[in-house]
């Protein structure tokens, strides 16, 4: 009983702690908010320095004529740039064209690629059939691919998303493979002990234990989206982010191409962080990484 | 308690090594003529030096892999697959992280399609049984390694096997987890009344546990003796390590030992060097 007497004398003096602290300090509710808030804040202004001196440089330095201003517009230029987008209703028109093209081929090659991914990773003669022709697929960029399909697709959604599709794919396909492959042999051992059929140890211990690794495999996807996206986007559209950049630049409205890279960061950021979400709420039972 | 649970008759284990650079695979005997009755109900220890094929006896005995030839008998009927008449607990716990401890001790009956209701009754009663009633929630990366011990013999009793093996459990703990952990076994096994064999490089440990020790030799692994425990050293009351008794046991089991230690380590000196000598071949050949 060492280590259960151990944890939860342990557990004991941790929880006796906090009243302790709060009975020591008898200050009114009212400052301690001020003062939780006052932290709050100056941590946030710890993290965000690095992020808030860029802005600032890129506000000051047209300004004061490092920087050609008609090149880089300070900061608060281009954002005004952007609330007049947003009101002639153009940035709407490019931001949903750009979110439901990524989104529908990121979808799609999710749904596709992972289900085929682990059945490559779980027979081992699909692997053997098919590997040779991921080797080369997924060196062939697919950047390299846009012209043919452009060619074989047309310049409409079909070869944008199909494109998406393509570049999410690899990086969705290999990391589902080695995941379902690099499952604890020992998992399958017990559960194979326990009596589990070979379907039951498919749902129960190979699916449940690859997922963090797909899930990799699913962020790399996202990412590799958006960037194939806003090339193709550039080369051949009527409305995306990648067309207000491109065709901004031609136009010689360069507030507006500033605020359309600005649209491709917020949406990189936001499919972050709902992915983000996302592993969290599946992933509860891993352990933190900074414990 | 005198009938047969287990019976191995001239078990050989054979394996093909794979031969380093595609070449022909060795053939390397792993276990020879094991020939042993394991009474239903008793608590058997195996005792032997490392790379015996101590763990290669219990994966014939779970039916993870069958015999090259002789057979084993579990009730009179040759093993053919695993089954859930006999549960492995391993020395790494391999509890599955993604399940909480209660989630892990259900996972047997979730396989053999019980109810969440019936599951979580029985859970609980094994988790009581191992010490653990607070801990249903929490994740195996949250135990330390003696509670996830616990949760990993919860889990292989919560099905209600026959026969419990067991694979070195206790060989990642620190000395007194181990010790206690060791008088929970057998609390454990006399409430319950399973067949036990337990698998241990630990000579002290197999005395402490075991009613016979039975001590392997080192390549090919065989039995080479088994010794019956005195029952003053089955006391639940005494500190049986200071016993006499302890002393004289523990020196014979020793003895047996011994010369299966040297051996196994000159064997491995003998392959080293072996090694040694073809890569220095290789080397010539490669300049």
């Amino acid at each position: 009983m060492s280590s259960l007497d151990m944890l939860t004398l342990l557990e004991v003096a941790h929880e006796r702690r906090e009243p302790l602290t709060s009975v020591e300090s008898p200050a009114s509710p009212v400052v301690d908010r001020i003062r939780a808030a006052a932290r709050g804040l100056a941590a946030f202004g710890h993290r965000s320095l690095l992020l808030i001196a860029l802005l600032a440089a890129w506000e000051v330095a047209p300004r004061l004529g490092l920087i050609d201003p008609v090149f880089l517009p300070p900061f608060s230029e281009v954002i005004a740039a952007g609330w007049q987008l947003a009101q002639t209703g153009e940035l709407y028109d490019d931001v949903s064209a750009s979110l439901l093209r990524a989104m529908s081929g990121f979808l799609i090659s999710v749904a596709f690629i992972v289900p085929f991914g682990v059945a490559v990773g779980w027979y081992a003669r699909l692997g053997d059939l098919v590997n040779q022709l991921i080797e080369i697929c997924r060196n062939t960029a697919p950047l390299a691919l846009l012209p043919a399909f452009i060619l074989l697709l047309g310049i409409g959604e079909l070869s944008k998303i199909t494109m998406v599709i393509y570049s999410c794919a690899w990086p969705l396909l290999l990391n589902t493979i080695a995941a379902v492959k690099q499952v604890d042999p020992l998992l399958i051992k017990s559960a194979q002990t326990m009596g589990a059929t070979r379907q039951q140890l498919f749902r129960k211990v190979i699916v449940p234990a690859a997922l963090p690794t797909i899930f990799v495999g699913i962020r790399l996807a996202s990412a590799s989206a958006m960037l194939v996206l806003v090339a193709s986007e550039m080369v051949g559209a009527k409305a995306g982010l990648g067309y207000l950049i491109i065709n901004s630049q031609y136009s010689f409205l360069i507030p507006q191409m500033y605020f359309g890279i600005l649209g491709i960061t917020v949406i990189g950021l936001a499919f972050n962080a709902i992915l983000e979400a996302l592993e969290r709420r599946f992933m509860r039972w891993k352990a933190p990484v900074t414990a | 308690m005198t009938s047969v649970k287990i019976r191995f008759e001239h078990v050989r284990k054979e394996f093909v090594l794979r031969g380093e650079g595609g070449g022909p695979g060795r053939h390397f005997i792993a276990l020879e003529d094991i020939t042993l009755d394991v009474r239903s109900g008793e608590f058997l220890a195996l005792v032997g030096p490392s790379g015996c094929g101590k763990s290669t006896l219990l994966d014939l005995l779970g039916g993870l892999t069958l015999p090259t030839s002789g057979r084993i008998l579990l009730d009179g009927r040759p093993i053919a697959g695993p089954g859930r008449d006999r549960a492995i607990v391993f020395q790494q716990y391999a509890l599955f992280p993604w399940r909480t401890a209660a989630e892990n001790v259900e996972f047997g009956l979730d396989i053999a399609g019980l109810k969440a209701k019936q599951r979580l009754d029985i859970a609980r009663h094994f988790l009581d049984l191992v010490g653990l009633s607070g801990f249903a929630d929490r994740y195996p990366h949250e135990l330390s390694g003696g509670m996830k011990q616990r949760v990993a013999i919860a889990r292989s009793l919560a099905y209600d096997p026959e026969v419990l093996l067991m694979d070195e459990p206790f060989a990642a703990l620190d000395a007194q987890t181990r010790e206690t952990l060791q008088g929970e076994l057998l609390r454990i096994w006399r409430a319950t009344g399973k067949t036990i064999v337990f698998i241990t490089h630990g000579i002290d440990e197999a005395i402490v546990l075991g009613q016979r020790v039975a001590v392997m030799t080192s390549r090919p692994g065989r039995i080479k003796q088994i010794i019956d425990i005195p029952d003053v050293l089955r006391s639940e009351a005494d500190d049986v390590r200071s016993l006499p008794e302890f002393g004289r046991v523990r020196h014979e089991v020793w003895s047996l030992l011994r010369d299966e230690v040297l051996k196994a380590q000159q064997g491995q000196l003998a392959a080293g060097a072996g090694a040694r000598a073809d890569r220095k071949v290789e080397e010539v050949t490669h300049v």
